[in-house]
């Protein structure tokens, strides 16, 4: 029996060669006659419509009018954007939307610089304690957040050594989410694929070791760099314990959009289309990501599945 | 390396130091030695948290399993618009936590979508026999777009050259995925099932939204982490939450550790 490989390798590899991980081209078995293949097709659009139901329901009744939600028309009477007006000014959506966006873009960037210069190190760099280091980095994959939500939330009210209170801050929450061991690992992987040669032309130049991995290394794993971006992005702006952890009890101005869905479901718990508004609001700009950097995104999330 | 210490490595010392102190809104109130835990061994609510944690694990992990899994098979078969269907199915999984349970709720509501098809006046996430059946169907639906990509990356790591020589034997289709494709996947079950329990025993978005943070009605969504969340900040007692947090993580880990022991490393069939 052959041996299987690591699918996280076959992964990398997929994404190094410009392909879409997981869906490289592989000998199948076709079906045998037509009638069965338009009832398998019919089949499977029919599943897929089934998953689009709960969304395109909540698209159409955003779009409604309240007394109209009640009915089940399936198209709104009067389609408008009332509700999406009313969220984004009366309820304060355009402000958590834009610190959604603000918080997971930094916390994208200092992810990526984290994650690249110390999956960079971790390839490439000798030094005494490597191994030990590297597997304590591997380790803290296994924590789970739940242990540590009282410790971390008592360390942000007050700092060590600096004693200043981070809770409800954008900075508090920056820091919980500042970096990956994941995509540390991801990116140590990357790395460990390019061939030394760049980094010896890169030497003889008379770059440093900093200057090697920003010029020479970092252009080089844009695939991967890619993937640890859009995947740090879509986790901070999805997240929603860390925010109500930290963010949940400061200034409501500093909500992200989940906190601000499930504040707005606690107050006006029944005004659907609203709600659904925010709803889609939330879920479309991730959706366009995907649909675009599609690639970059499956091989993130299949390679964030290492092994701890 | 420093930011690994500060954020992973220094909480845990310090979670498991606060969970042996009375530790309210001011900080520690003194040393109780294990009156935390002992407290967590007579704690009902607590156990009742577990209960529904371990019911909620019990019945999601397979659930999300087979569907991640039949999902993958479909995506990998000989079709056109793998590319569509591949996001059709992920896309739940793609969807914030917050957006789809507020879908979820509106549409499992009293007089909402699922009840005018079925006929019916229930409040699915109102009702305590069935807010924690619900969150879970939500969940292994959600959940199982992800677990799909790390099966299909299994089946892209079988060497083509196994059903090759299935195709020359003429193996029927469901032989083949019995006989080959299922046992070949074997780390990723391993992986995946590791992945889904852990994910599983940590559910609580969901859980906080549908219940608007109380875990009601009548504790029928409480999950363990809620009643973490719960006893720190609606209860303020740091001390007795990070105890549950230490005995959530033993819980976790020790489910791990017997799994791995059960199936063994994932390694090469």
């Amino acid at each position: 029996v052959t041996a299987t490989p690591e699918p996280a390798a076959v992964v990398a590899e997929q994404l190094a060669r410009g392909e879409d991980p997981t869906l490289v081209e592989i000998p199948r078995k076709p079906f045998h006659s037509r009638a069965g293949t338009l009832l398998v097709y019919l089949a499977l659009l029919g599943l897929a419509f089934l998953y689009f139901t709960p969304f395109i329901w909540s698209f159409l009744t955003s779009l409604k009018d309240l007394p109209e939600t009640t009915g089940f028309d399936l198209w709104p009477d009067n389609p408008d954007l009332q509700a999406y007006r009313e969220v984004l000014t009366d309820f304060n959506f355009a402000r958590f939307a834009a610190n959604s966006f603000g918080l997971a873009a930094t916390i994208a960037f200092f992810d990526v610089f984290l994650s690249s210069l110390g999956g960079y190190a971790f390839a490439r760099l000798q030094f005494p304690g490597r191994e030990v280091l590297f597997i304590l980095v591997l380790s803290t994959l296994m924590i789970p957040d739940q242990l540590r939500l009282v410790p971390v939330f008592q360390m942000l009210t007050s700092f060590p050594l600096i004693h200043y209170n981070f809770v409800g801050t954008y900075e508090g929450y920056v820091l919980i989410k500042l970096v990956s061991a994941a995509n540390l690992f991801f990116m140590r992987q990357y790395f460990l694929t390019i061939p030394k040669d760049f980094e010896e032309a890169a030497r003889l130049d008379g770059a440093g070791f900093f200057k090697t991995y920003l010029r020479v290394m970092l252009p080089l794993a844009a695939p991967a760099v890619a993937a640890v971006a859009i995947l740090s992005f879509e986790g901070a702006w999805n997240d929603f314990f860390w925010a109500l952890v930290i963010l949940g009890f400061g200034n409501p101005d500093h909500y992200t959009l989940p906190l601000g869905i499930a504040q707005f479901k606690f107050q006006y718990q029944t005004l659907w289309p609203q709600l659904m508004a925010a709803s889609i609001l939330a879920t479309l700009p991730i959706a366009i990501i995907y649909i675009i950097f599609q690639r970059f995104f499956v091989a993130g999330v299949v390679s964030a599945g290492v092994k701890g | 390396m420093g930011v690994f210490l500060l954020l992973f490595i220094y909480p845990i010392g310090y979670g498991i130091y606060i969970s042996f102190y009375d530790w309210g809104v001011l900080g520690s109130q003194g040393y109780v030695g294990l009156a935390n835990y002992r407290e967590l061994f007579d704690d009902e609510i607590f156990h009742r948290a577990l209960k529904n944690t371990i019911v909620y694990t019990l019945g999601v992990v397979p659930a999300q399993m087979a569907l991640g899994l039949f999902t993958a098979l479909v995506v990998n078969a000989a079709i056109r618009g793998r590319t569509f269907f591949r996001a059709a199915f992920y896309f739940p999984s793609l969807t914030s936590s917050a957006a789809i349970t507020a879908i979820a709720v509106f549409i499992l509501s009293a007089d909402g979508l699922l009840n005018a098809i079925v006929g019916g006046s229930r409040s699915w996430f109102g009702d305590s026999d069935t807010a924690l059946y619900s969150i879970m169907a939500l969940n292994a639906w959600t959940t199982s777009g992800t677990i799909m990509l790390f099966y299909l990356a299994g089946l892209q790591a079988i060497p083509t050259d196994v059903y090759e020589a299935a195709a020359i034997d003429s193996a029927s289709r469901w032989r083949v995925f019995w006989k080959i494709t299922f046992p070949l996947l074997k780390p990723s079950h391993f992986f995946v099932a590791v992945v889904s329990v852990i994910g599983a025993l940590k559910v609580f978005d969901q859980a906080f939204i549908v219940s608007n943070g109380t875990g009601g009605p009548s504790y029928s969504t409480l999950t363990g982490v809620l009643y973490l969340y719960r006893t720190a900040f609606a209860d303020i007692r740091f001390g007795y939450a990070a105890a549950i947090g230490v005995a959530l993580f033993a819980i976790i880990f020790t489910i791990t550790l017997v799994q791995r022991l059960l199936f063994g490393r994932p390694e090469t069939a």
